[in-house]
């Protein structure tokens, strides 16, 4: 079999890859037709698009949370529906999800919420303590680390919801409007941290509306419109 | 650490079924106390009177039988046949005075009894307690004193244990029926939650929750509220035995022995809240990994 692979082994193909994959609520209409698109490793992409096109729908196939109605989907190789359910918690444990709406847990204080991957893994409470705290420190919120998410601002919530989607270092990072709540600064630290992140080895997507933040870095854009993707270079191309 | 200090992943305030489920397990764990209590206490009386009336008979010699002479004469023929049966190891006529006082629960403290013409009692202890024997006996009895009434205590013994099978069945019964009240009332408020928080279990997916993981924290929400419920229960059993105890010791020992509660009543008592928590988790993880199977 062409992407079967041993445990642990490295894995070389595409991150991720879709093909001929169809997404319909219900009765609707197609959300999403016949999108094939493949992710290699390491890379960098904008999702684009009008808002209602799909972004979130197309990014919330990626992590797992709906099944398509039509076509394939490949998680670092494996065909995701196809695999036990057993392996999906395997394969999303590789994944880092940034919600729009951040879907922090609001009796959890910060810290917790961002120690969720690594505690549902079963990770150690040392390294843990000392990796959340490393990471909240980066984000800028070391002195809100006990704040419950009630008492954050919009700003400092994305900024948590995007620490517990990077905190297990994840092979494949989907942001959904991940700068939408925060000032131009922290939206250029926090996508200062993406970058560093996807320099170290992880793929990322995020998806976007904001025209100007996808003109100031060389990334390739996933372009979604009427159900139909199509990917564009960026328009200066040379990183 | 405890499971009460544990972080949960679920929200547990405001949680109402959580508690519906601890006041079930309240009710639950009461009533397998008084089970349990009935259980050993009747275990306890049975094992008391069988003691004390296998292989014994009692010969009663009624007054009619005193045409014939005096009751006394037919007393003194009937021991003088017994002391010599092969079968017998002992007979003694019982005085007078301790009839009086077996009559006085049911007859009062009026002196009047004192003049009431009573039938003899003779206790007879038997070489060996089986029916050959107080067949034997019987026969020679009656040839001595025709009228004698005699009673082996089997009938009596037989409607106890009959009437202790009854409150036996009773209580299980209403065990059973508490336990699948709360089986179910876990199963559909685990339902509920899992609706209630079906974004926080989202959530838990995404970054890699294993099912197991997730119906863990529900089954772990169950046996924090079993556990609560459950001492609580135990907790309000403690005066309801007192008072039981209380009425039982005001009726007379001779009817009502002294039951001595044993090793393995104290370890059943101990165990039925860890019981009903278990069932309480174990129902809980069941129906999580149940809902969550048939999901994305
Ligand atoms: N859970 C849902 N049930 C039904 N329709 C939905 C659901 N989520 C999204 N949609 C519809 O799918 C389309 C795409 O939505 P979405 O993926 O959220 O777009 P975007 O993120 O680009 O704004 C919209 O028309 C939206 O109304
Ligand atoms: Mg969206």
């Amino acid at each position: 079999m062409a992407f079967s692979r041993k445990k642990g082994a490295e894995f070389t193909g595409d991150t991720v890859a879709l093909e001929g994959v169809e997404l319909r609520y219900e009765d609707g209409p197609r959300v999403l037709a016949d999108v094939n698109l493949s992710i290699p490793q390491q890379s960098f992409y904008f999702l684009t698009g009008p808002s209602g096109a799909g972004k979130t729908s197309l990014l919330s196939l990626m992590y797992l949370a709906k099944r398509p109605t039509q076509g394939r989907i490949k998680l670092f190789g494996e065909d995701v529906w196809e695999a036990k359910r057993a392996r999906l918690p395997v394969l999303r444990r590789r994944l880092g999800v940034v919600f729009q709406d951040f879907r922090l847990l609001d009796h959890m204080t910060a810290f917790d919420n961002v120690a969720l991957p690594l505690r549902v893994a079963g990770a150690g409470e040392i390294t843990l303590q000392r990796n959340v705290s490393e990471l909240l420190k980066w984000v800028g919120l070391e002195d809100s680390m006990n704040a419950l998410p009630t008492q954050l601002s919009g700003g400092q919530q994305q900024r948590v919801a995007i620490a517990r989607a990077v905190v297990h270092r994840p092979k494949l990072i989907l942001a959904d409007e991940p700068t939408g709540n925060v000032d131009d600064t922290i939206a250029m630290r926090l996508m200062m941290l993406f970058v560093e992140l996807n320099k170290l080895g992880s793929s990322v997507i995020i998806a976007t509306h904001n025209e100007h933040l996808v003109a100031r870095f060389p990334f390739p854009r996933i372009h979604l419109e009427n159900g139909k993707v199509t990917v564009h270079e960026p328009a200066g191309a040379n990183p | 650490m405890s499971v009460f200090a544990m972080r949960s992943d679920l929200p547990l305030r405001g949680d109402t079924s959580g508690r519906f489920v601890a006041l079930l397990v309240m009710v639950l764990v009461f009533v397998g106390a008084l089970a349990v209590t009935v259980n050993a206490y009747v275990g306890g009386l049975l094992d008391n009177w069988n003691r004390s009336v296998t292989g014994t008979l009692t010969i009663q010699i009624p007054l009619s039988d005193a045409r014939n002479g005096d009751v006394n004469a037919a007393v003194a023929r009937v021991i003088d046949v017994l002391s010599r049966h092969p079968a017998v190891a002992h007979a003694e006529a019982v005085p007078r005075a301790k009839v009086i006082a077996l009559l006085k629960p049911w007859l009062g403290e009026d002196d009047a009894v004192n003049d009431l013409p009573l039938p003899a009692l003779i206790d007879v202890e038997l070489r060996a307690a089986d029916a050959g024997a107080v067949d034997a006996v019987s026969t020679s009895v009656k040839t001595a004193a025709p009228g004698a009434v005699i009673d082996d205590h089997r009938v009596w013994l037989t409607r106890v244990v009959g009437l202790a099978n009854g409150l036996k069945i009773v209580a299980i019964a209403l065990m059973t029926l508490v336990t699948g009240a709360l089986g179910l009332t876990i199963i559909f408020a685990t339902r509920a939650s899992l609706t209630e928080f079906a974004q926080v279990i989202e959530v838990l997916h995404v970054v890699g929750a294993k099912d197991g993981y997730i119906a863990g924290q529900f089954a772990r929400r169950a046996l924090i509220q079993g556990l609560l419920g459950g001492l609580a229960g135990l907790v309000l059993y403690a005066p309801a035995l007192a008072l039981v105890a209380w009425l039982a010791a005001r009726v007379d020992a001779e009817i009502l022995p002294t039951v001595q509660l044993t090793p393995g009543y104290w370890v059943a008592m101990t165990a039925l809240p860890f019981a009903a928590s278990l069932l309480a988790t174990v129902t809980a993880n069941m129906t999580v990994r149940r809902a969550l199977a048939s999901r994305v």
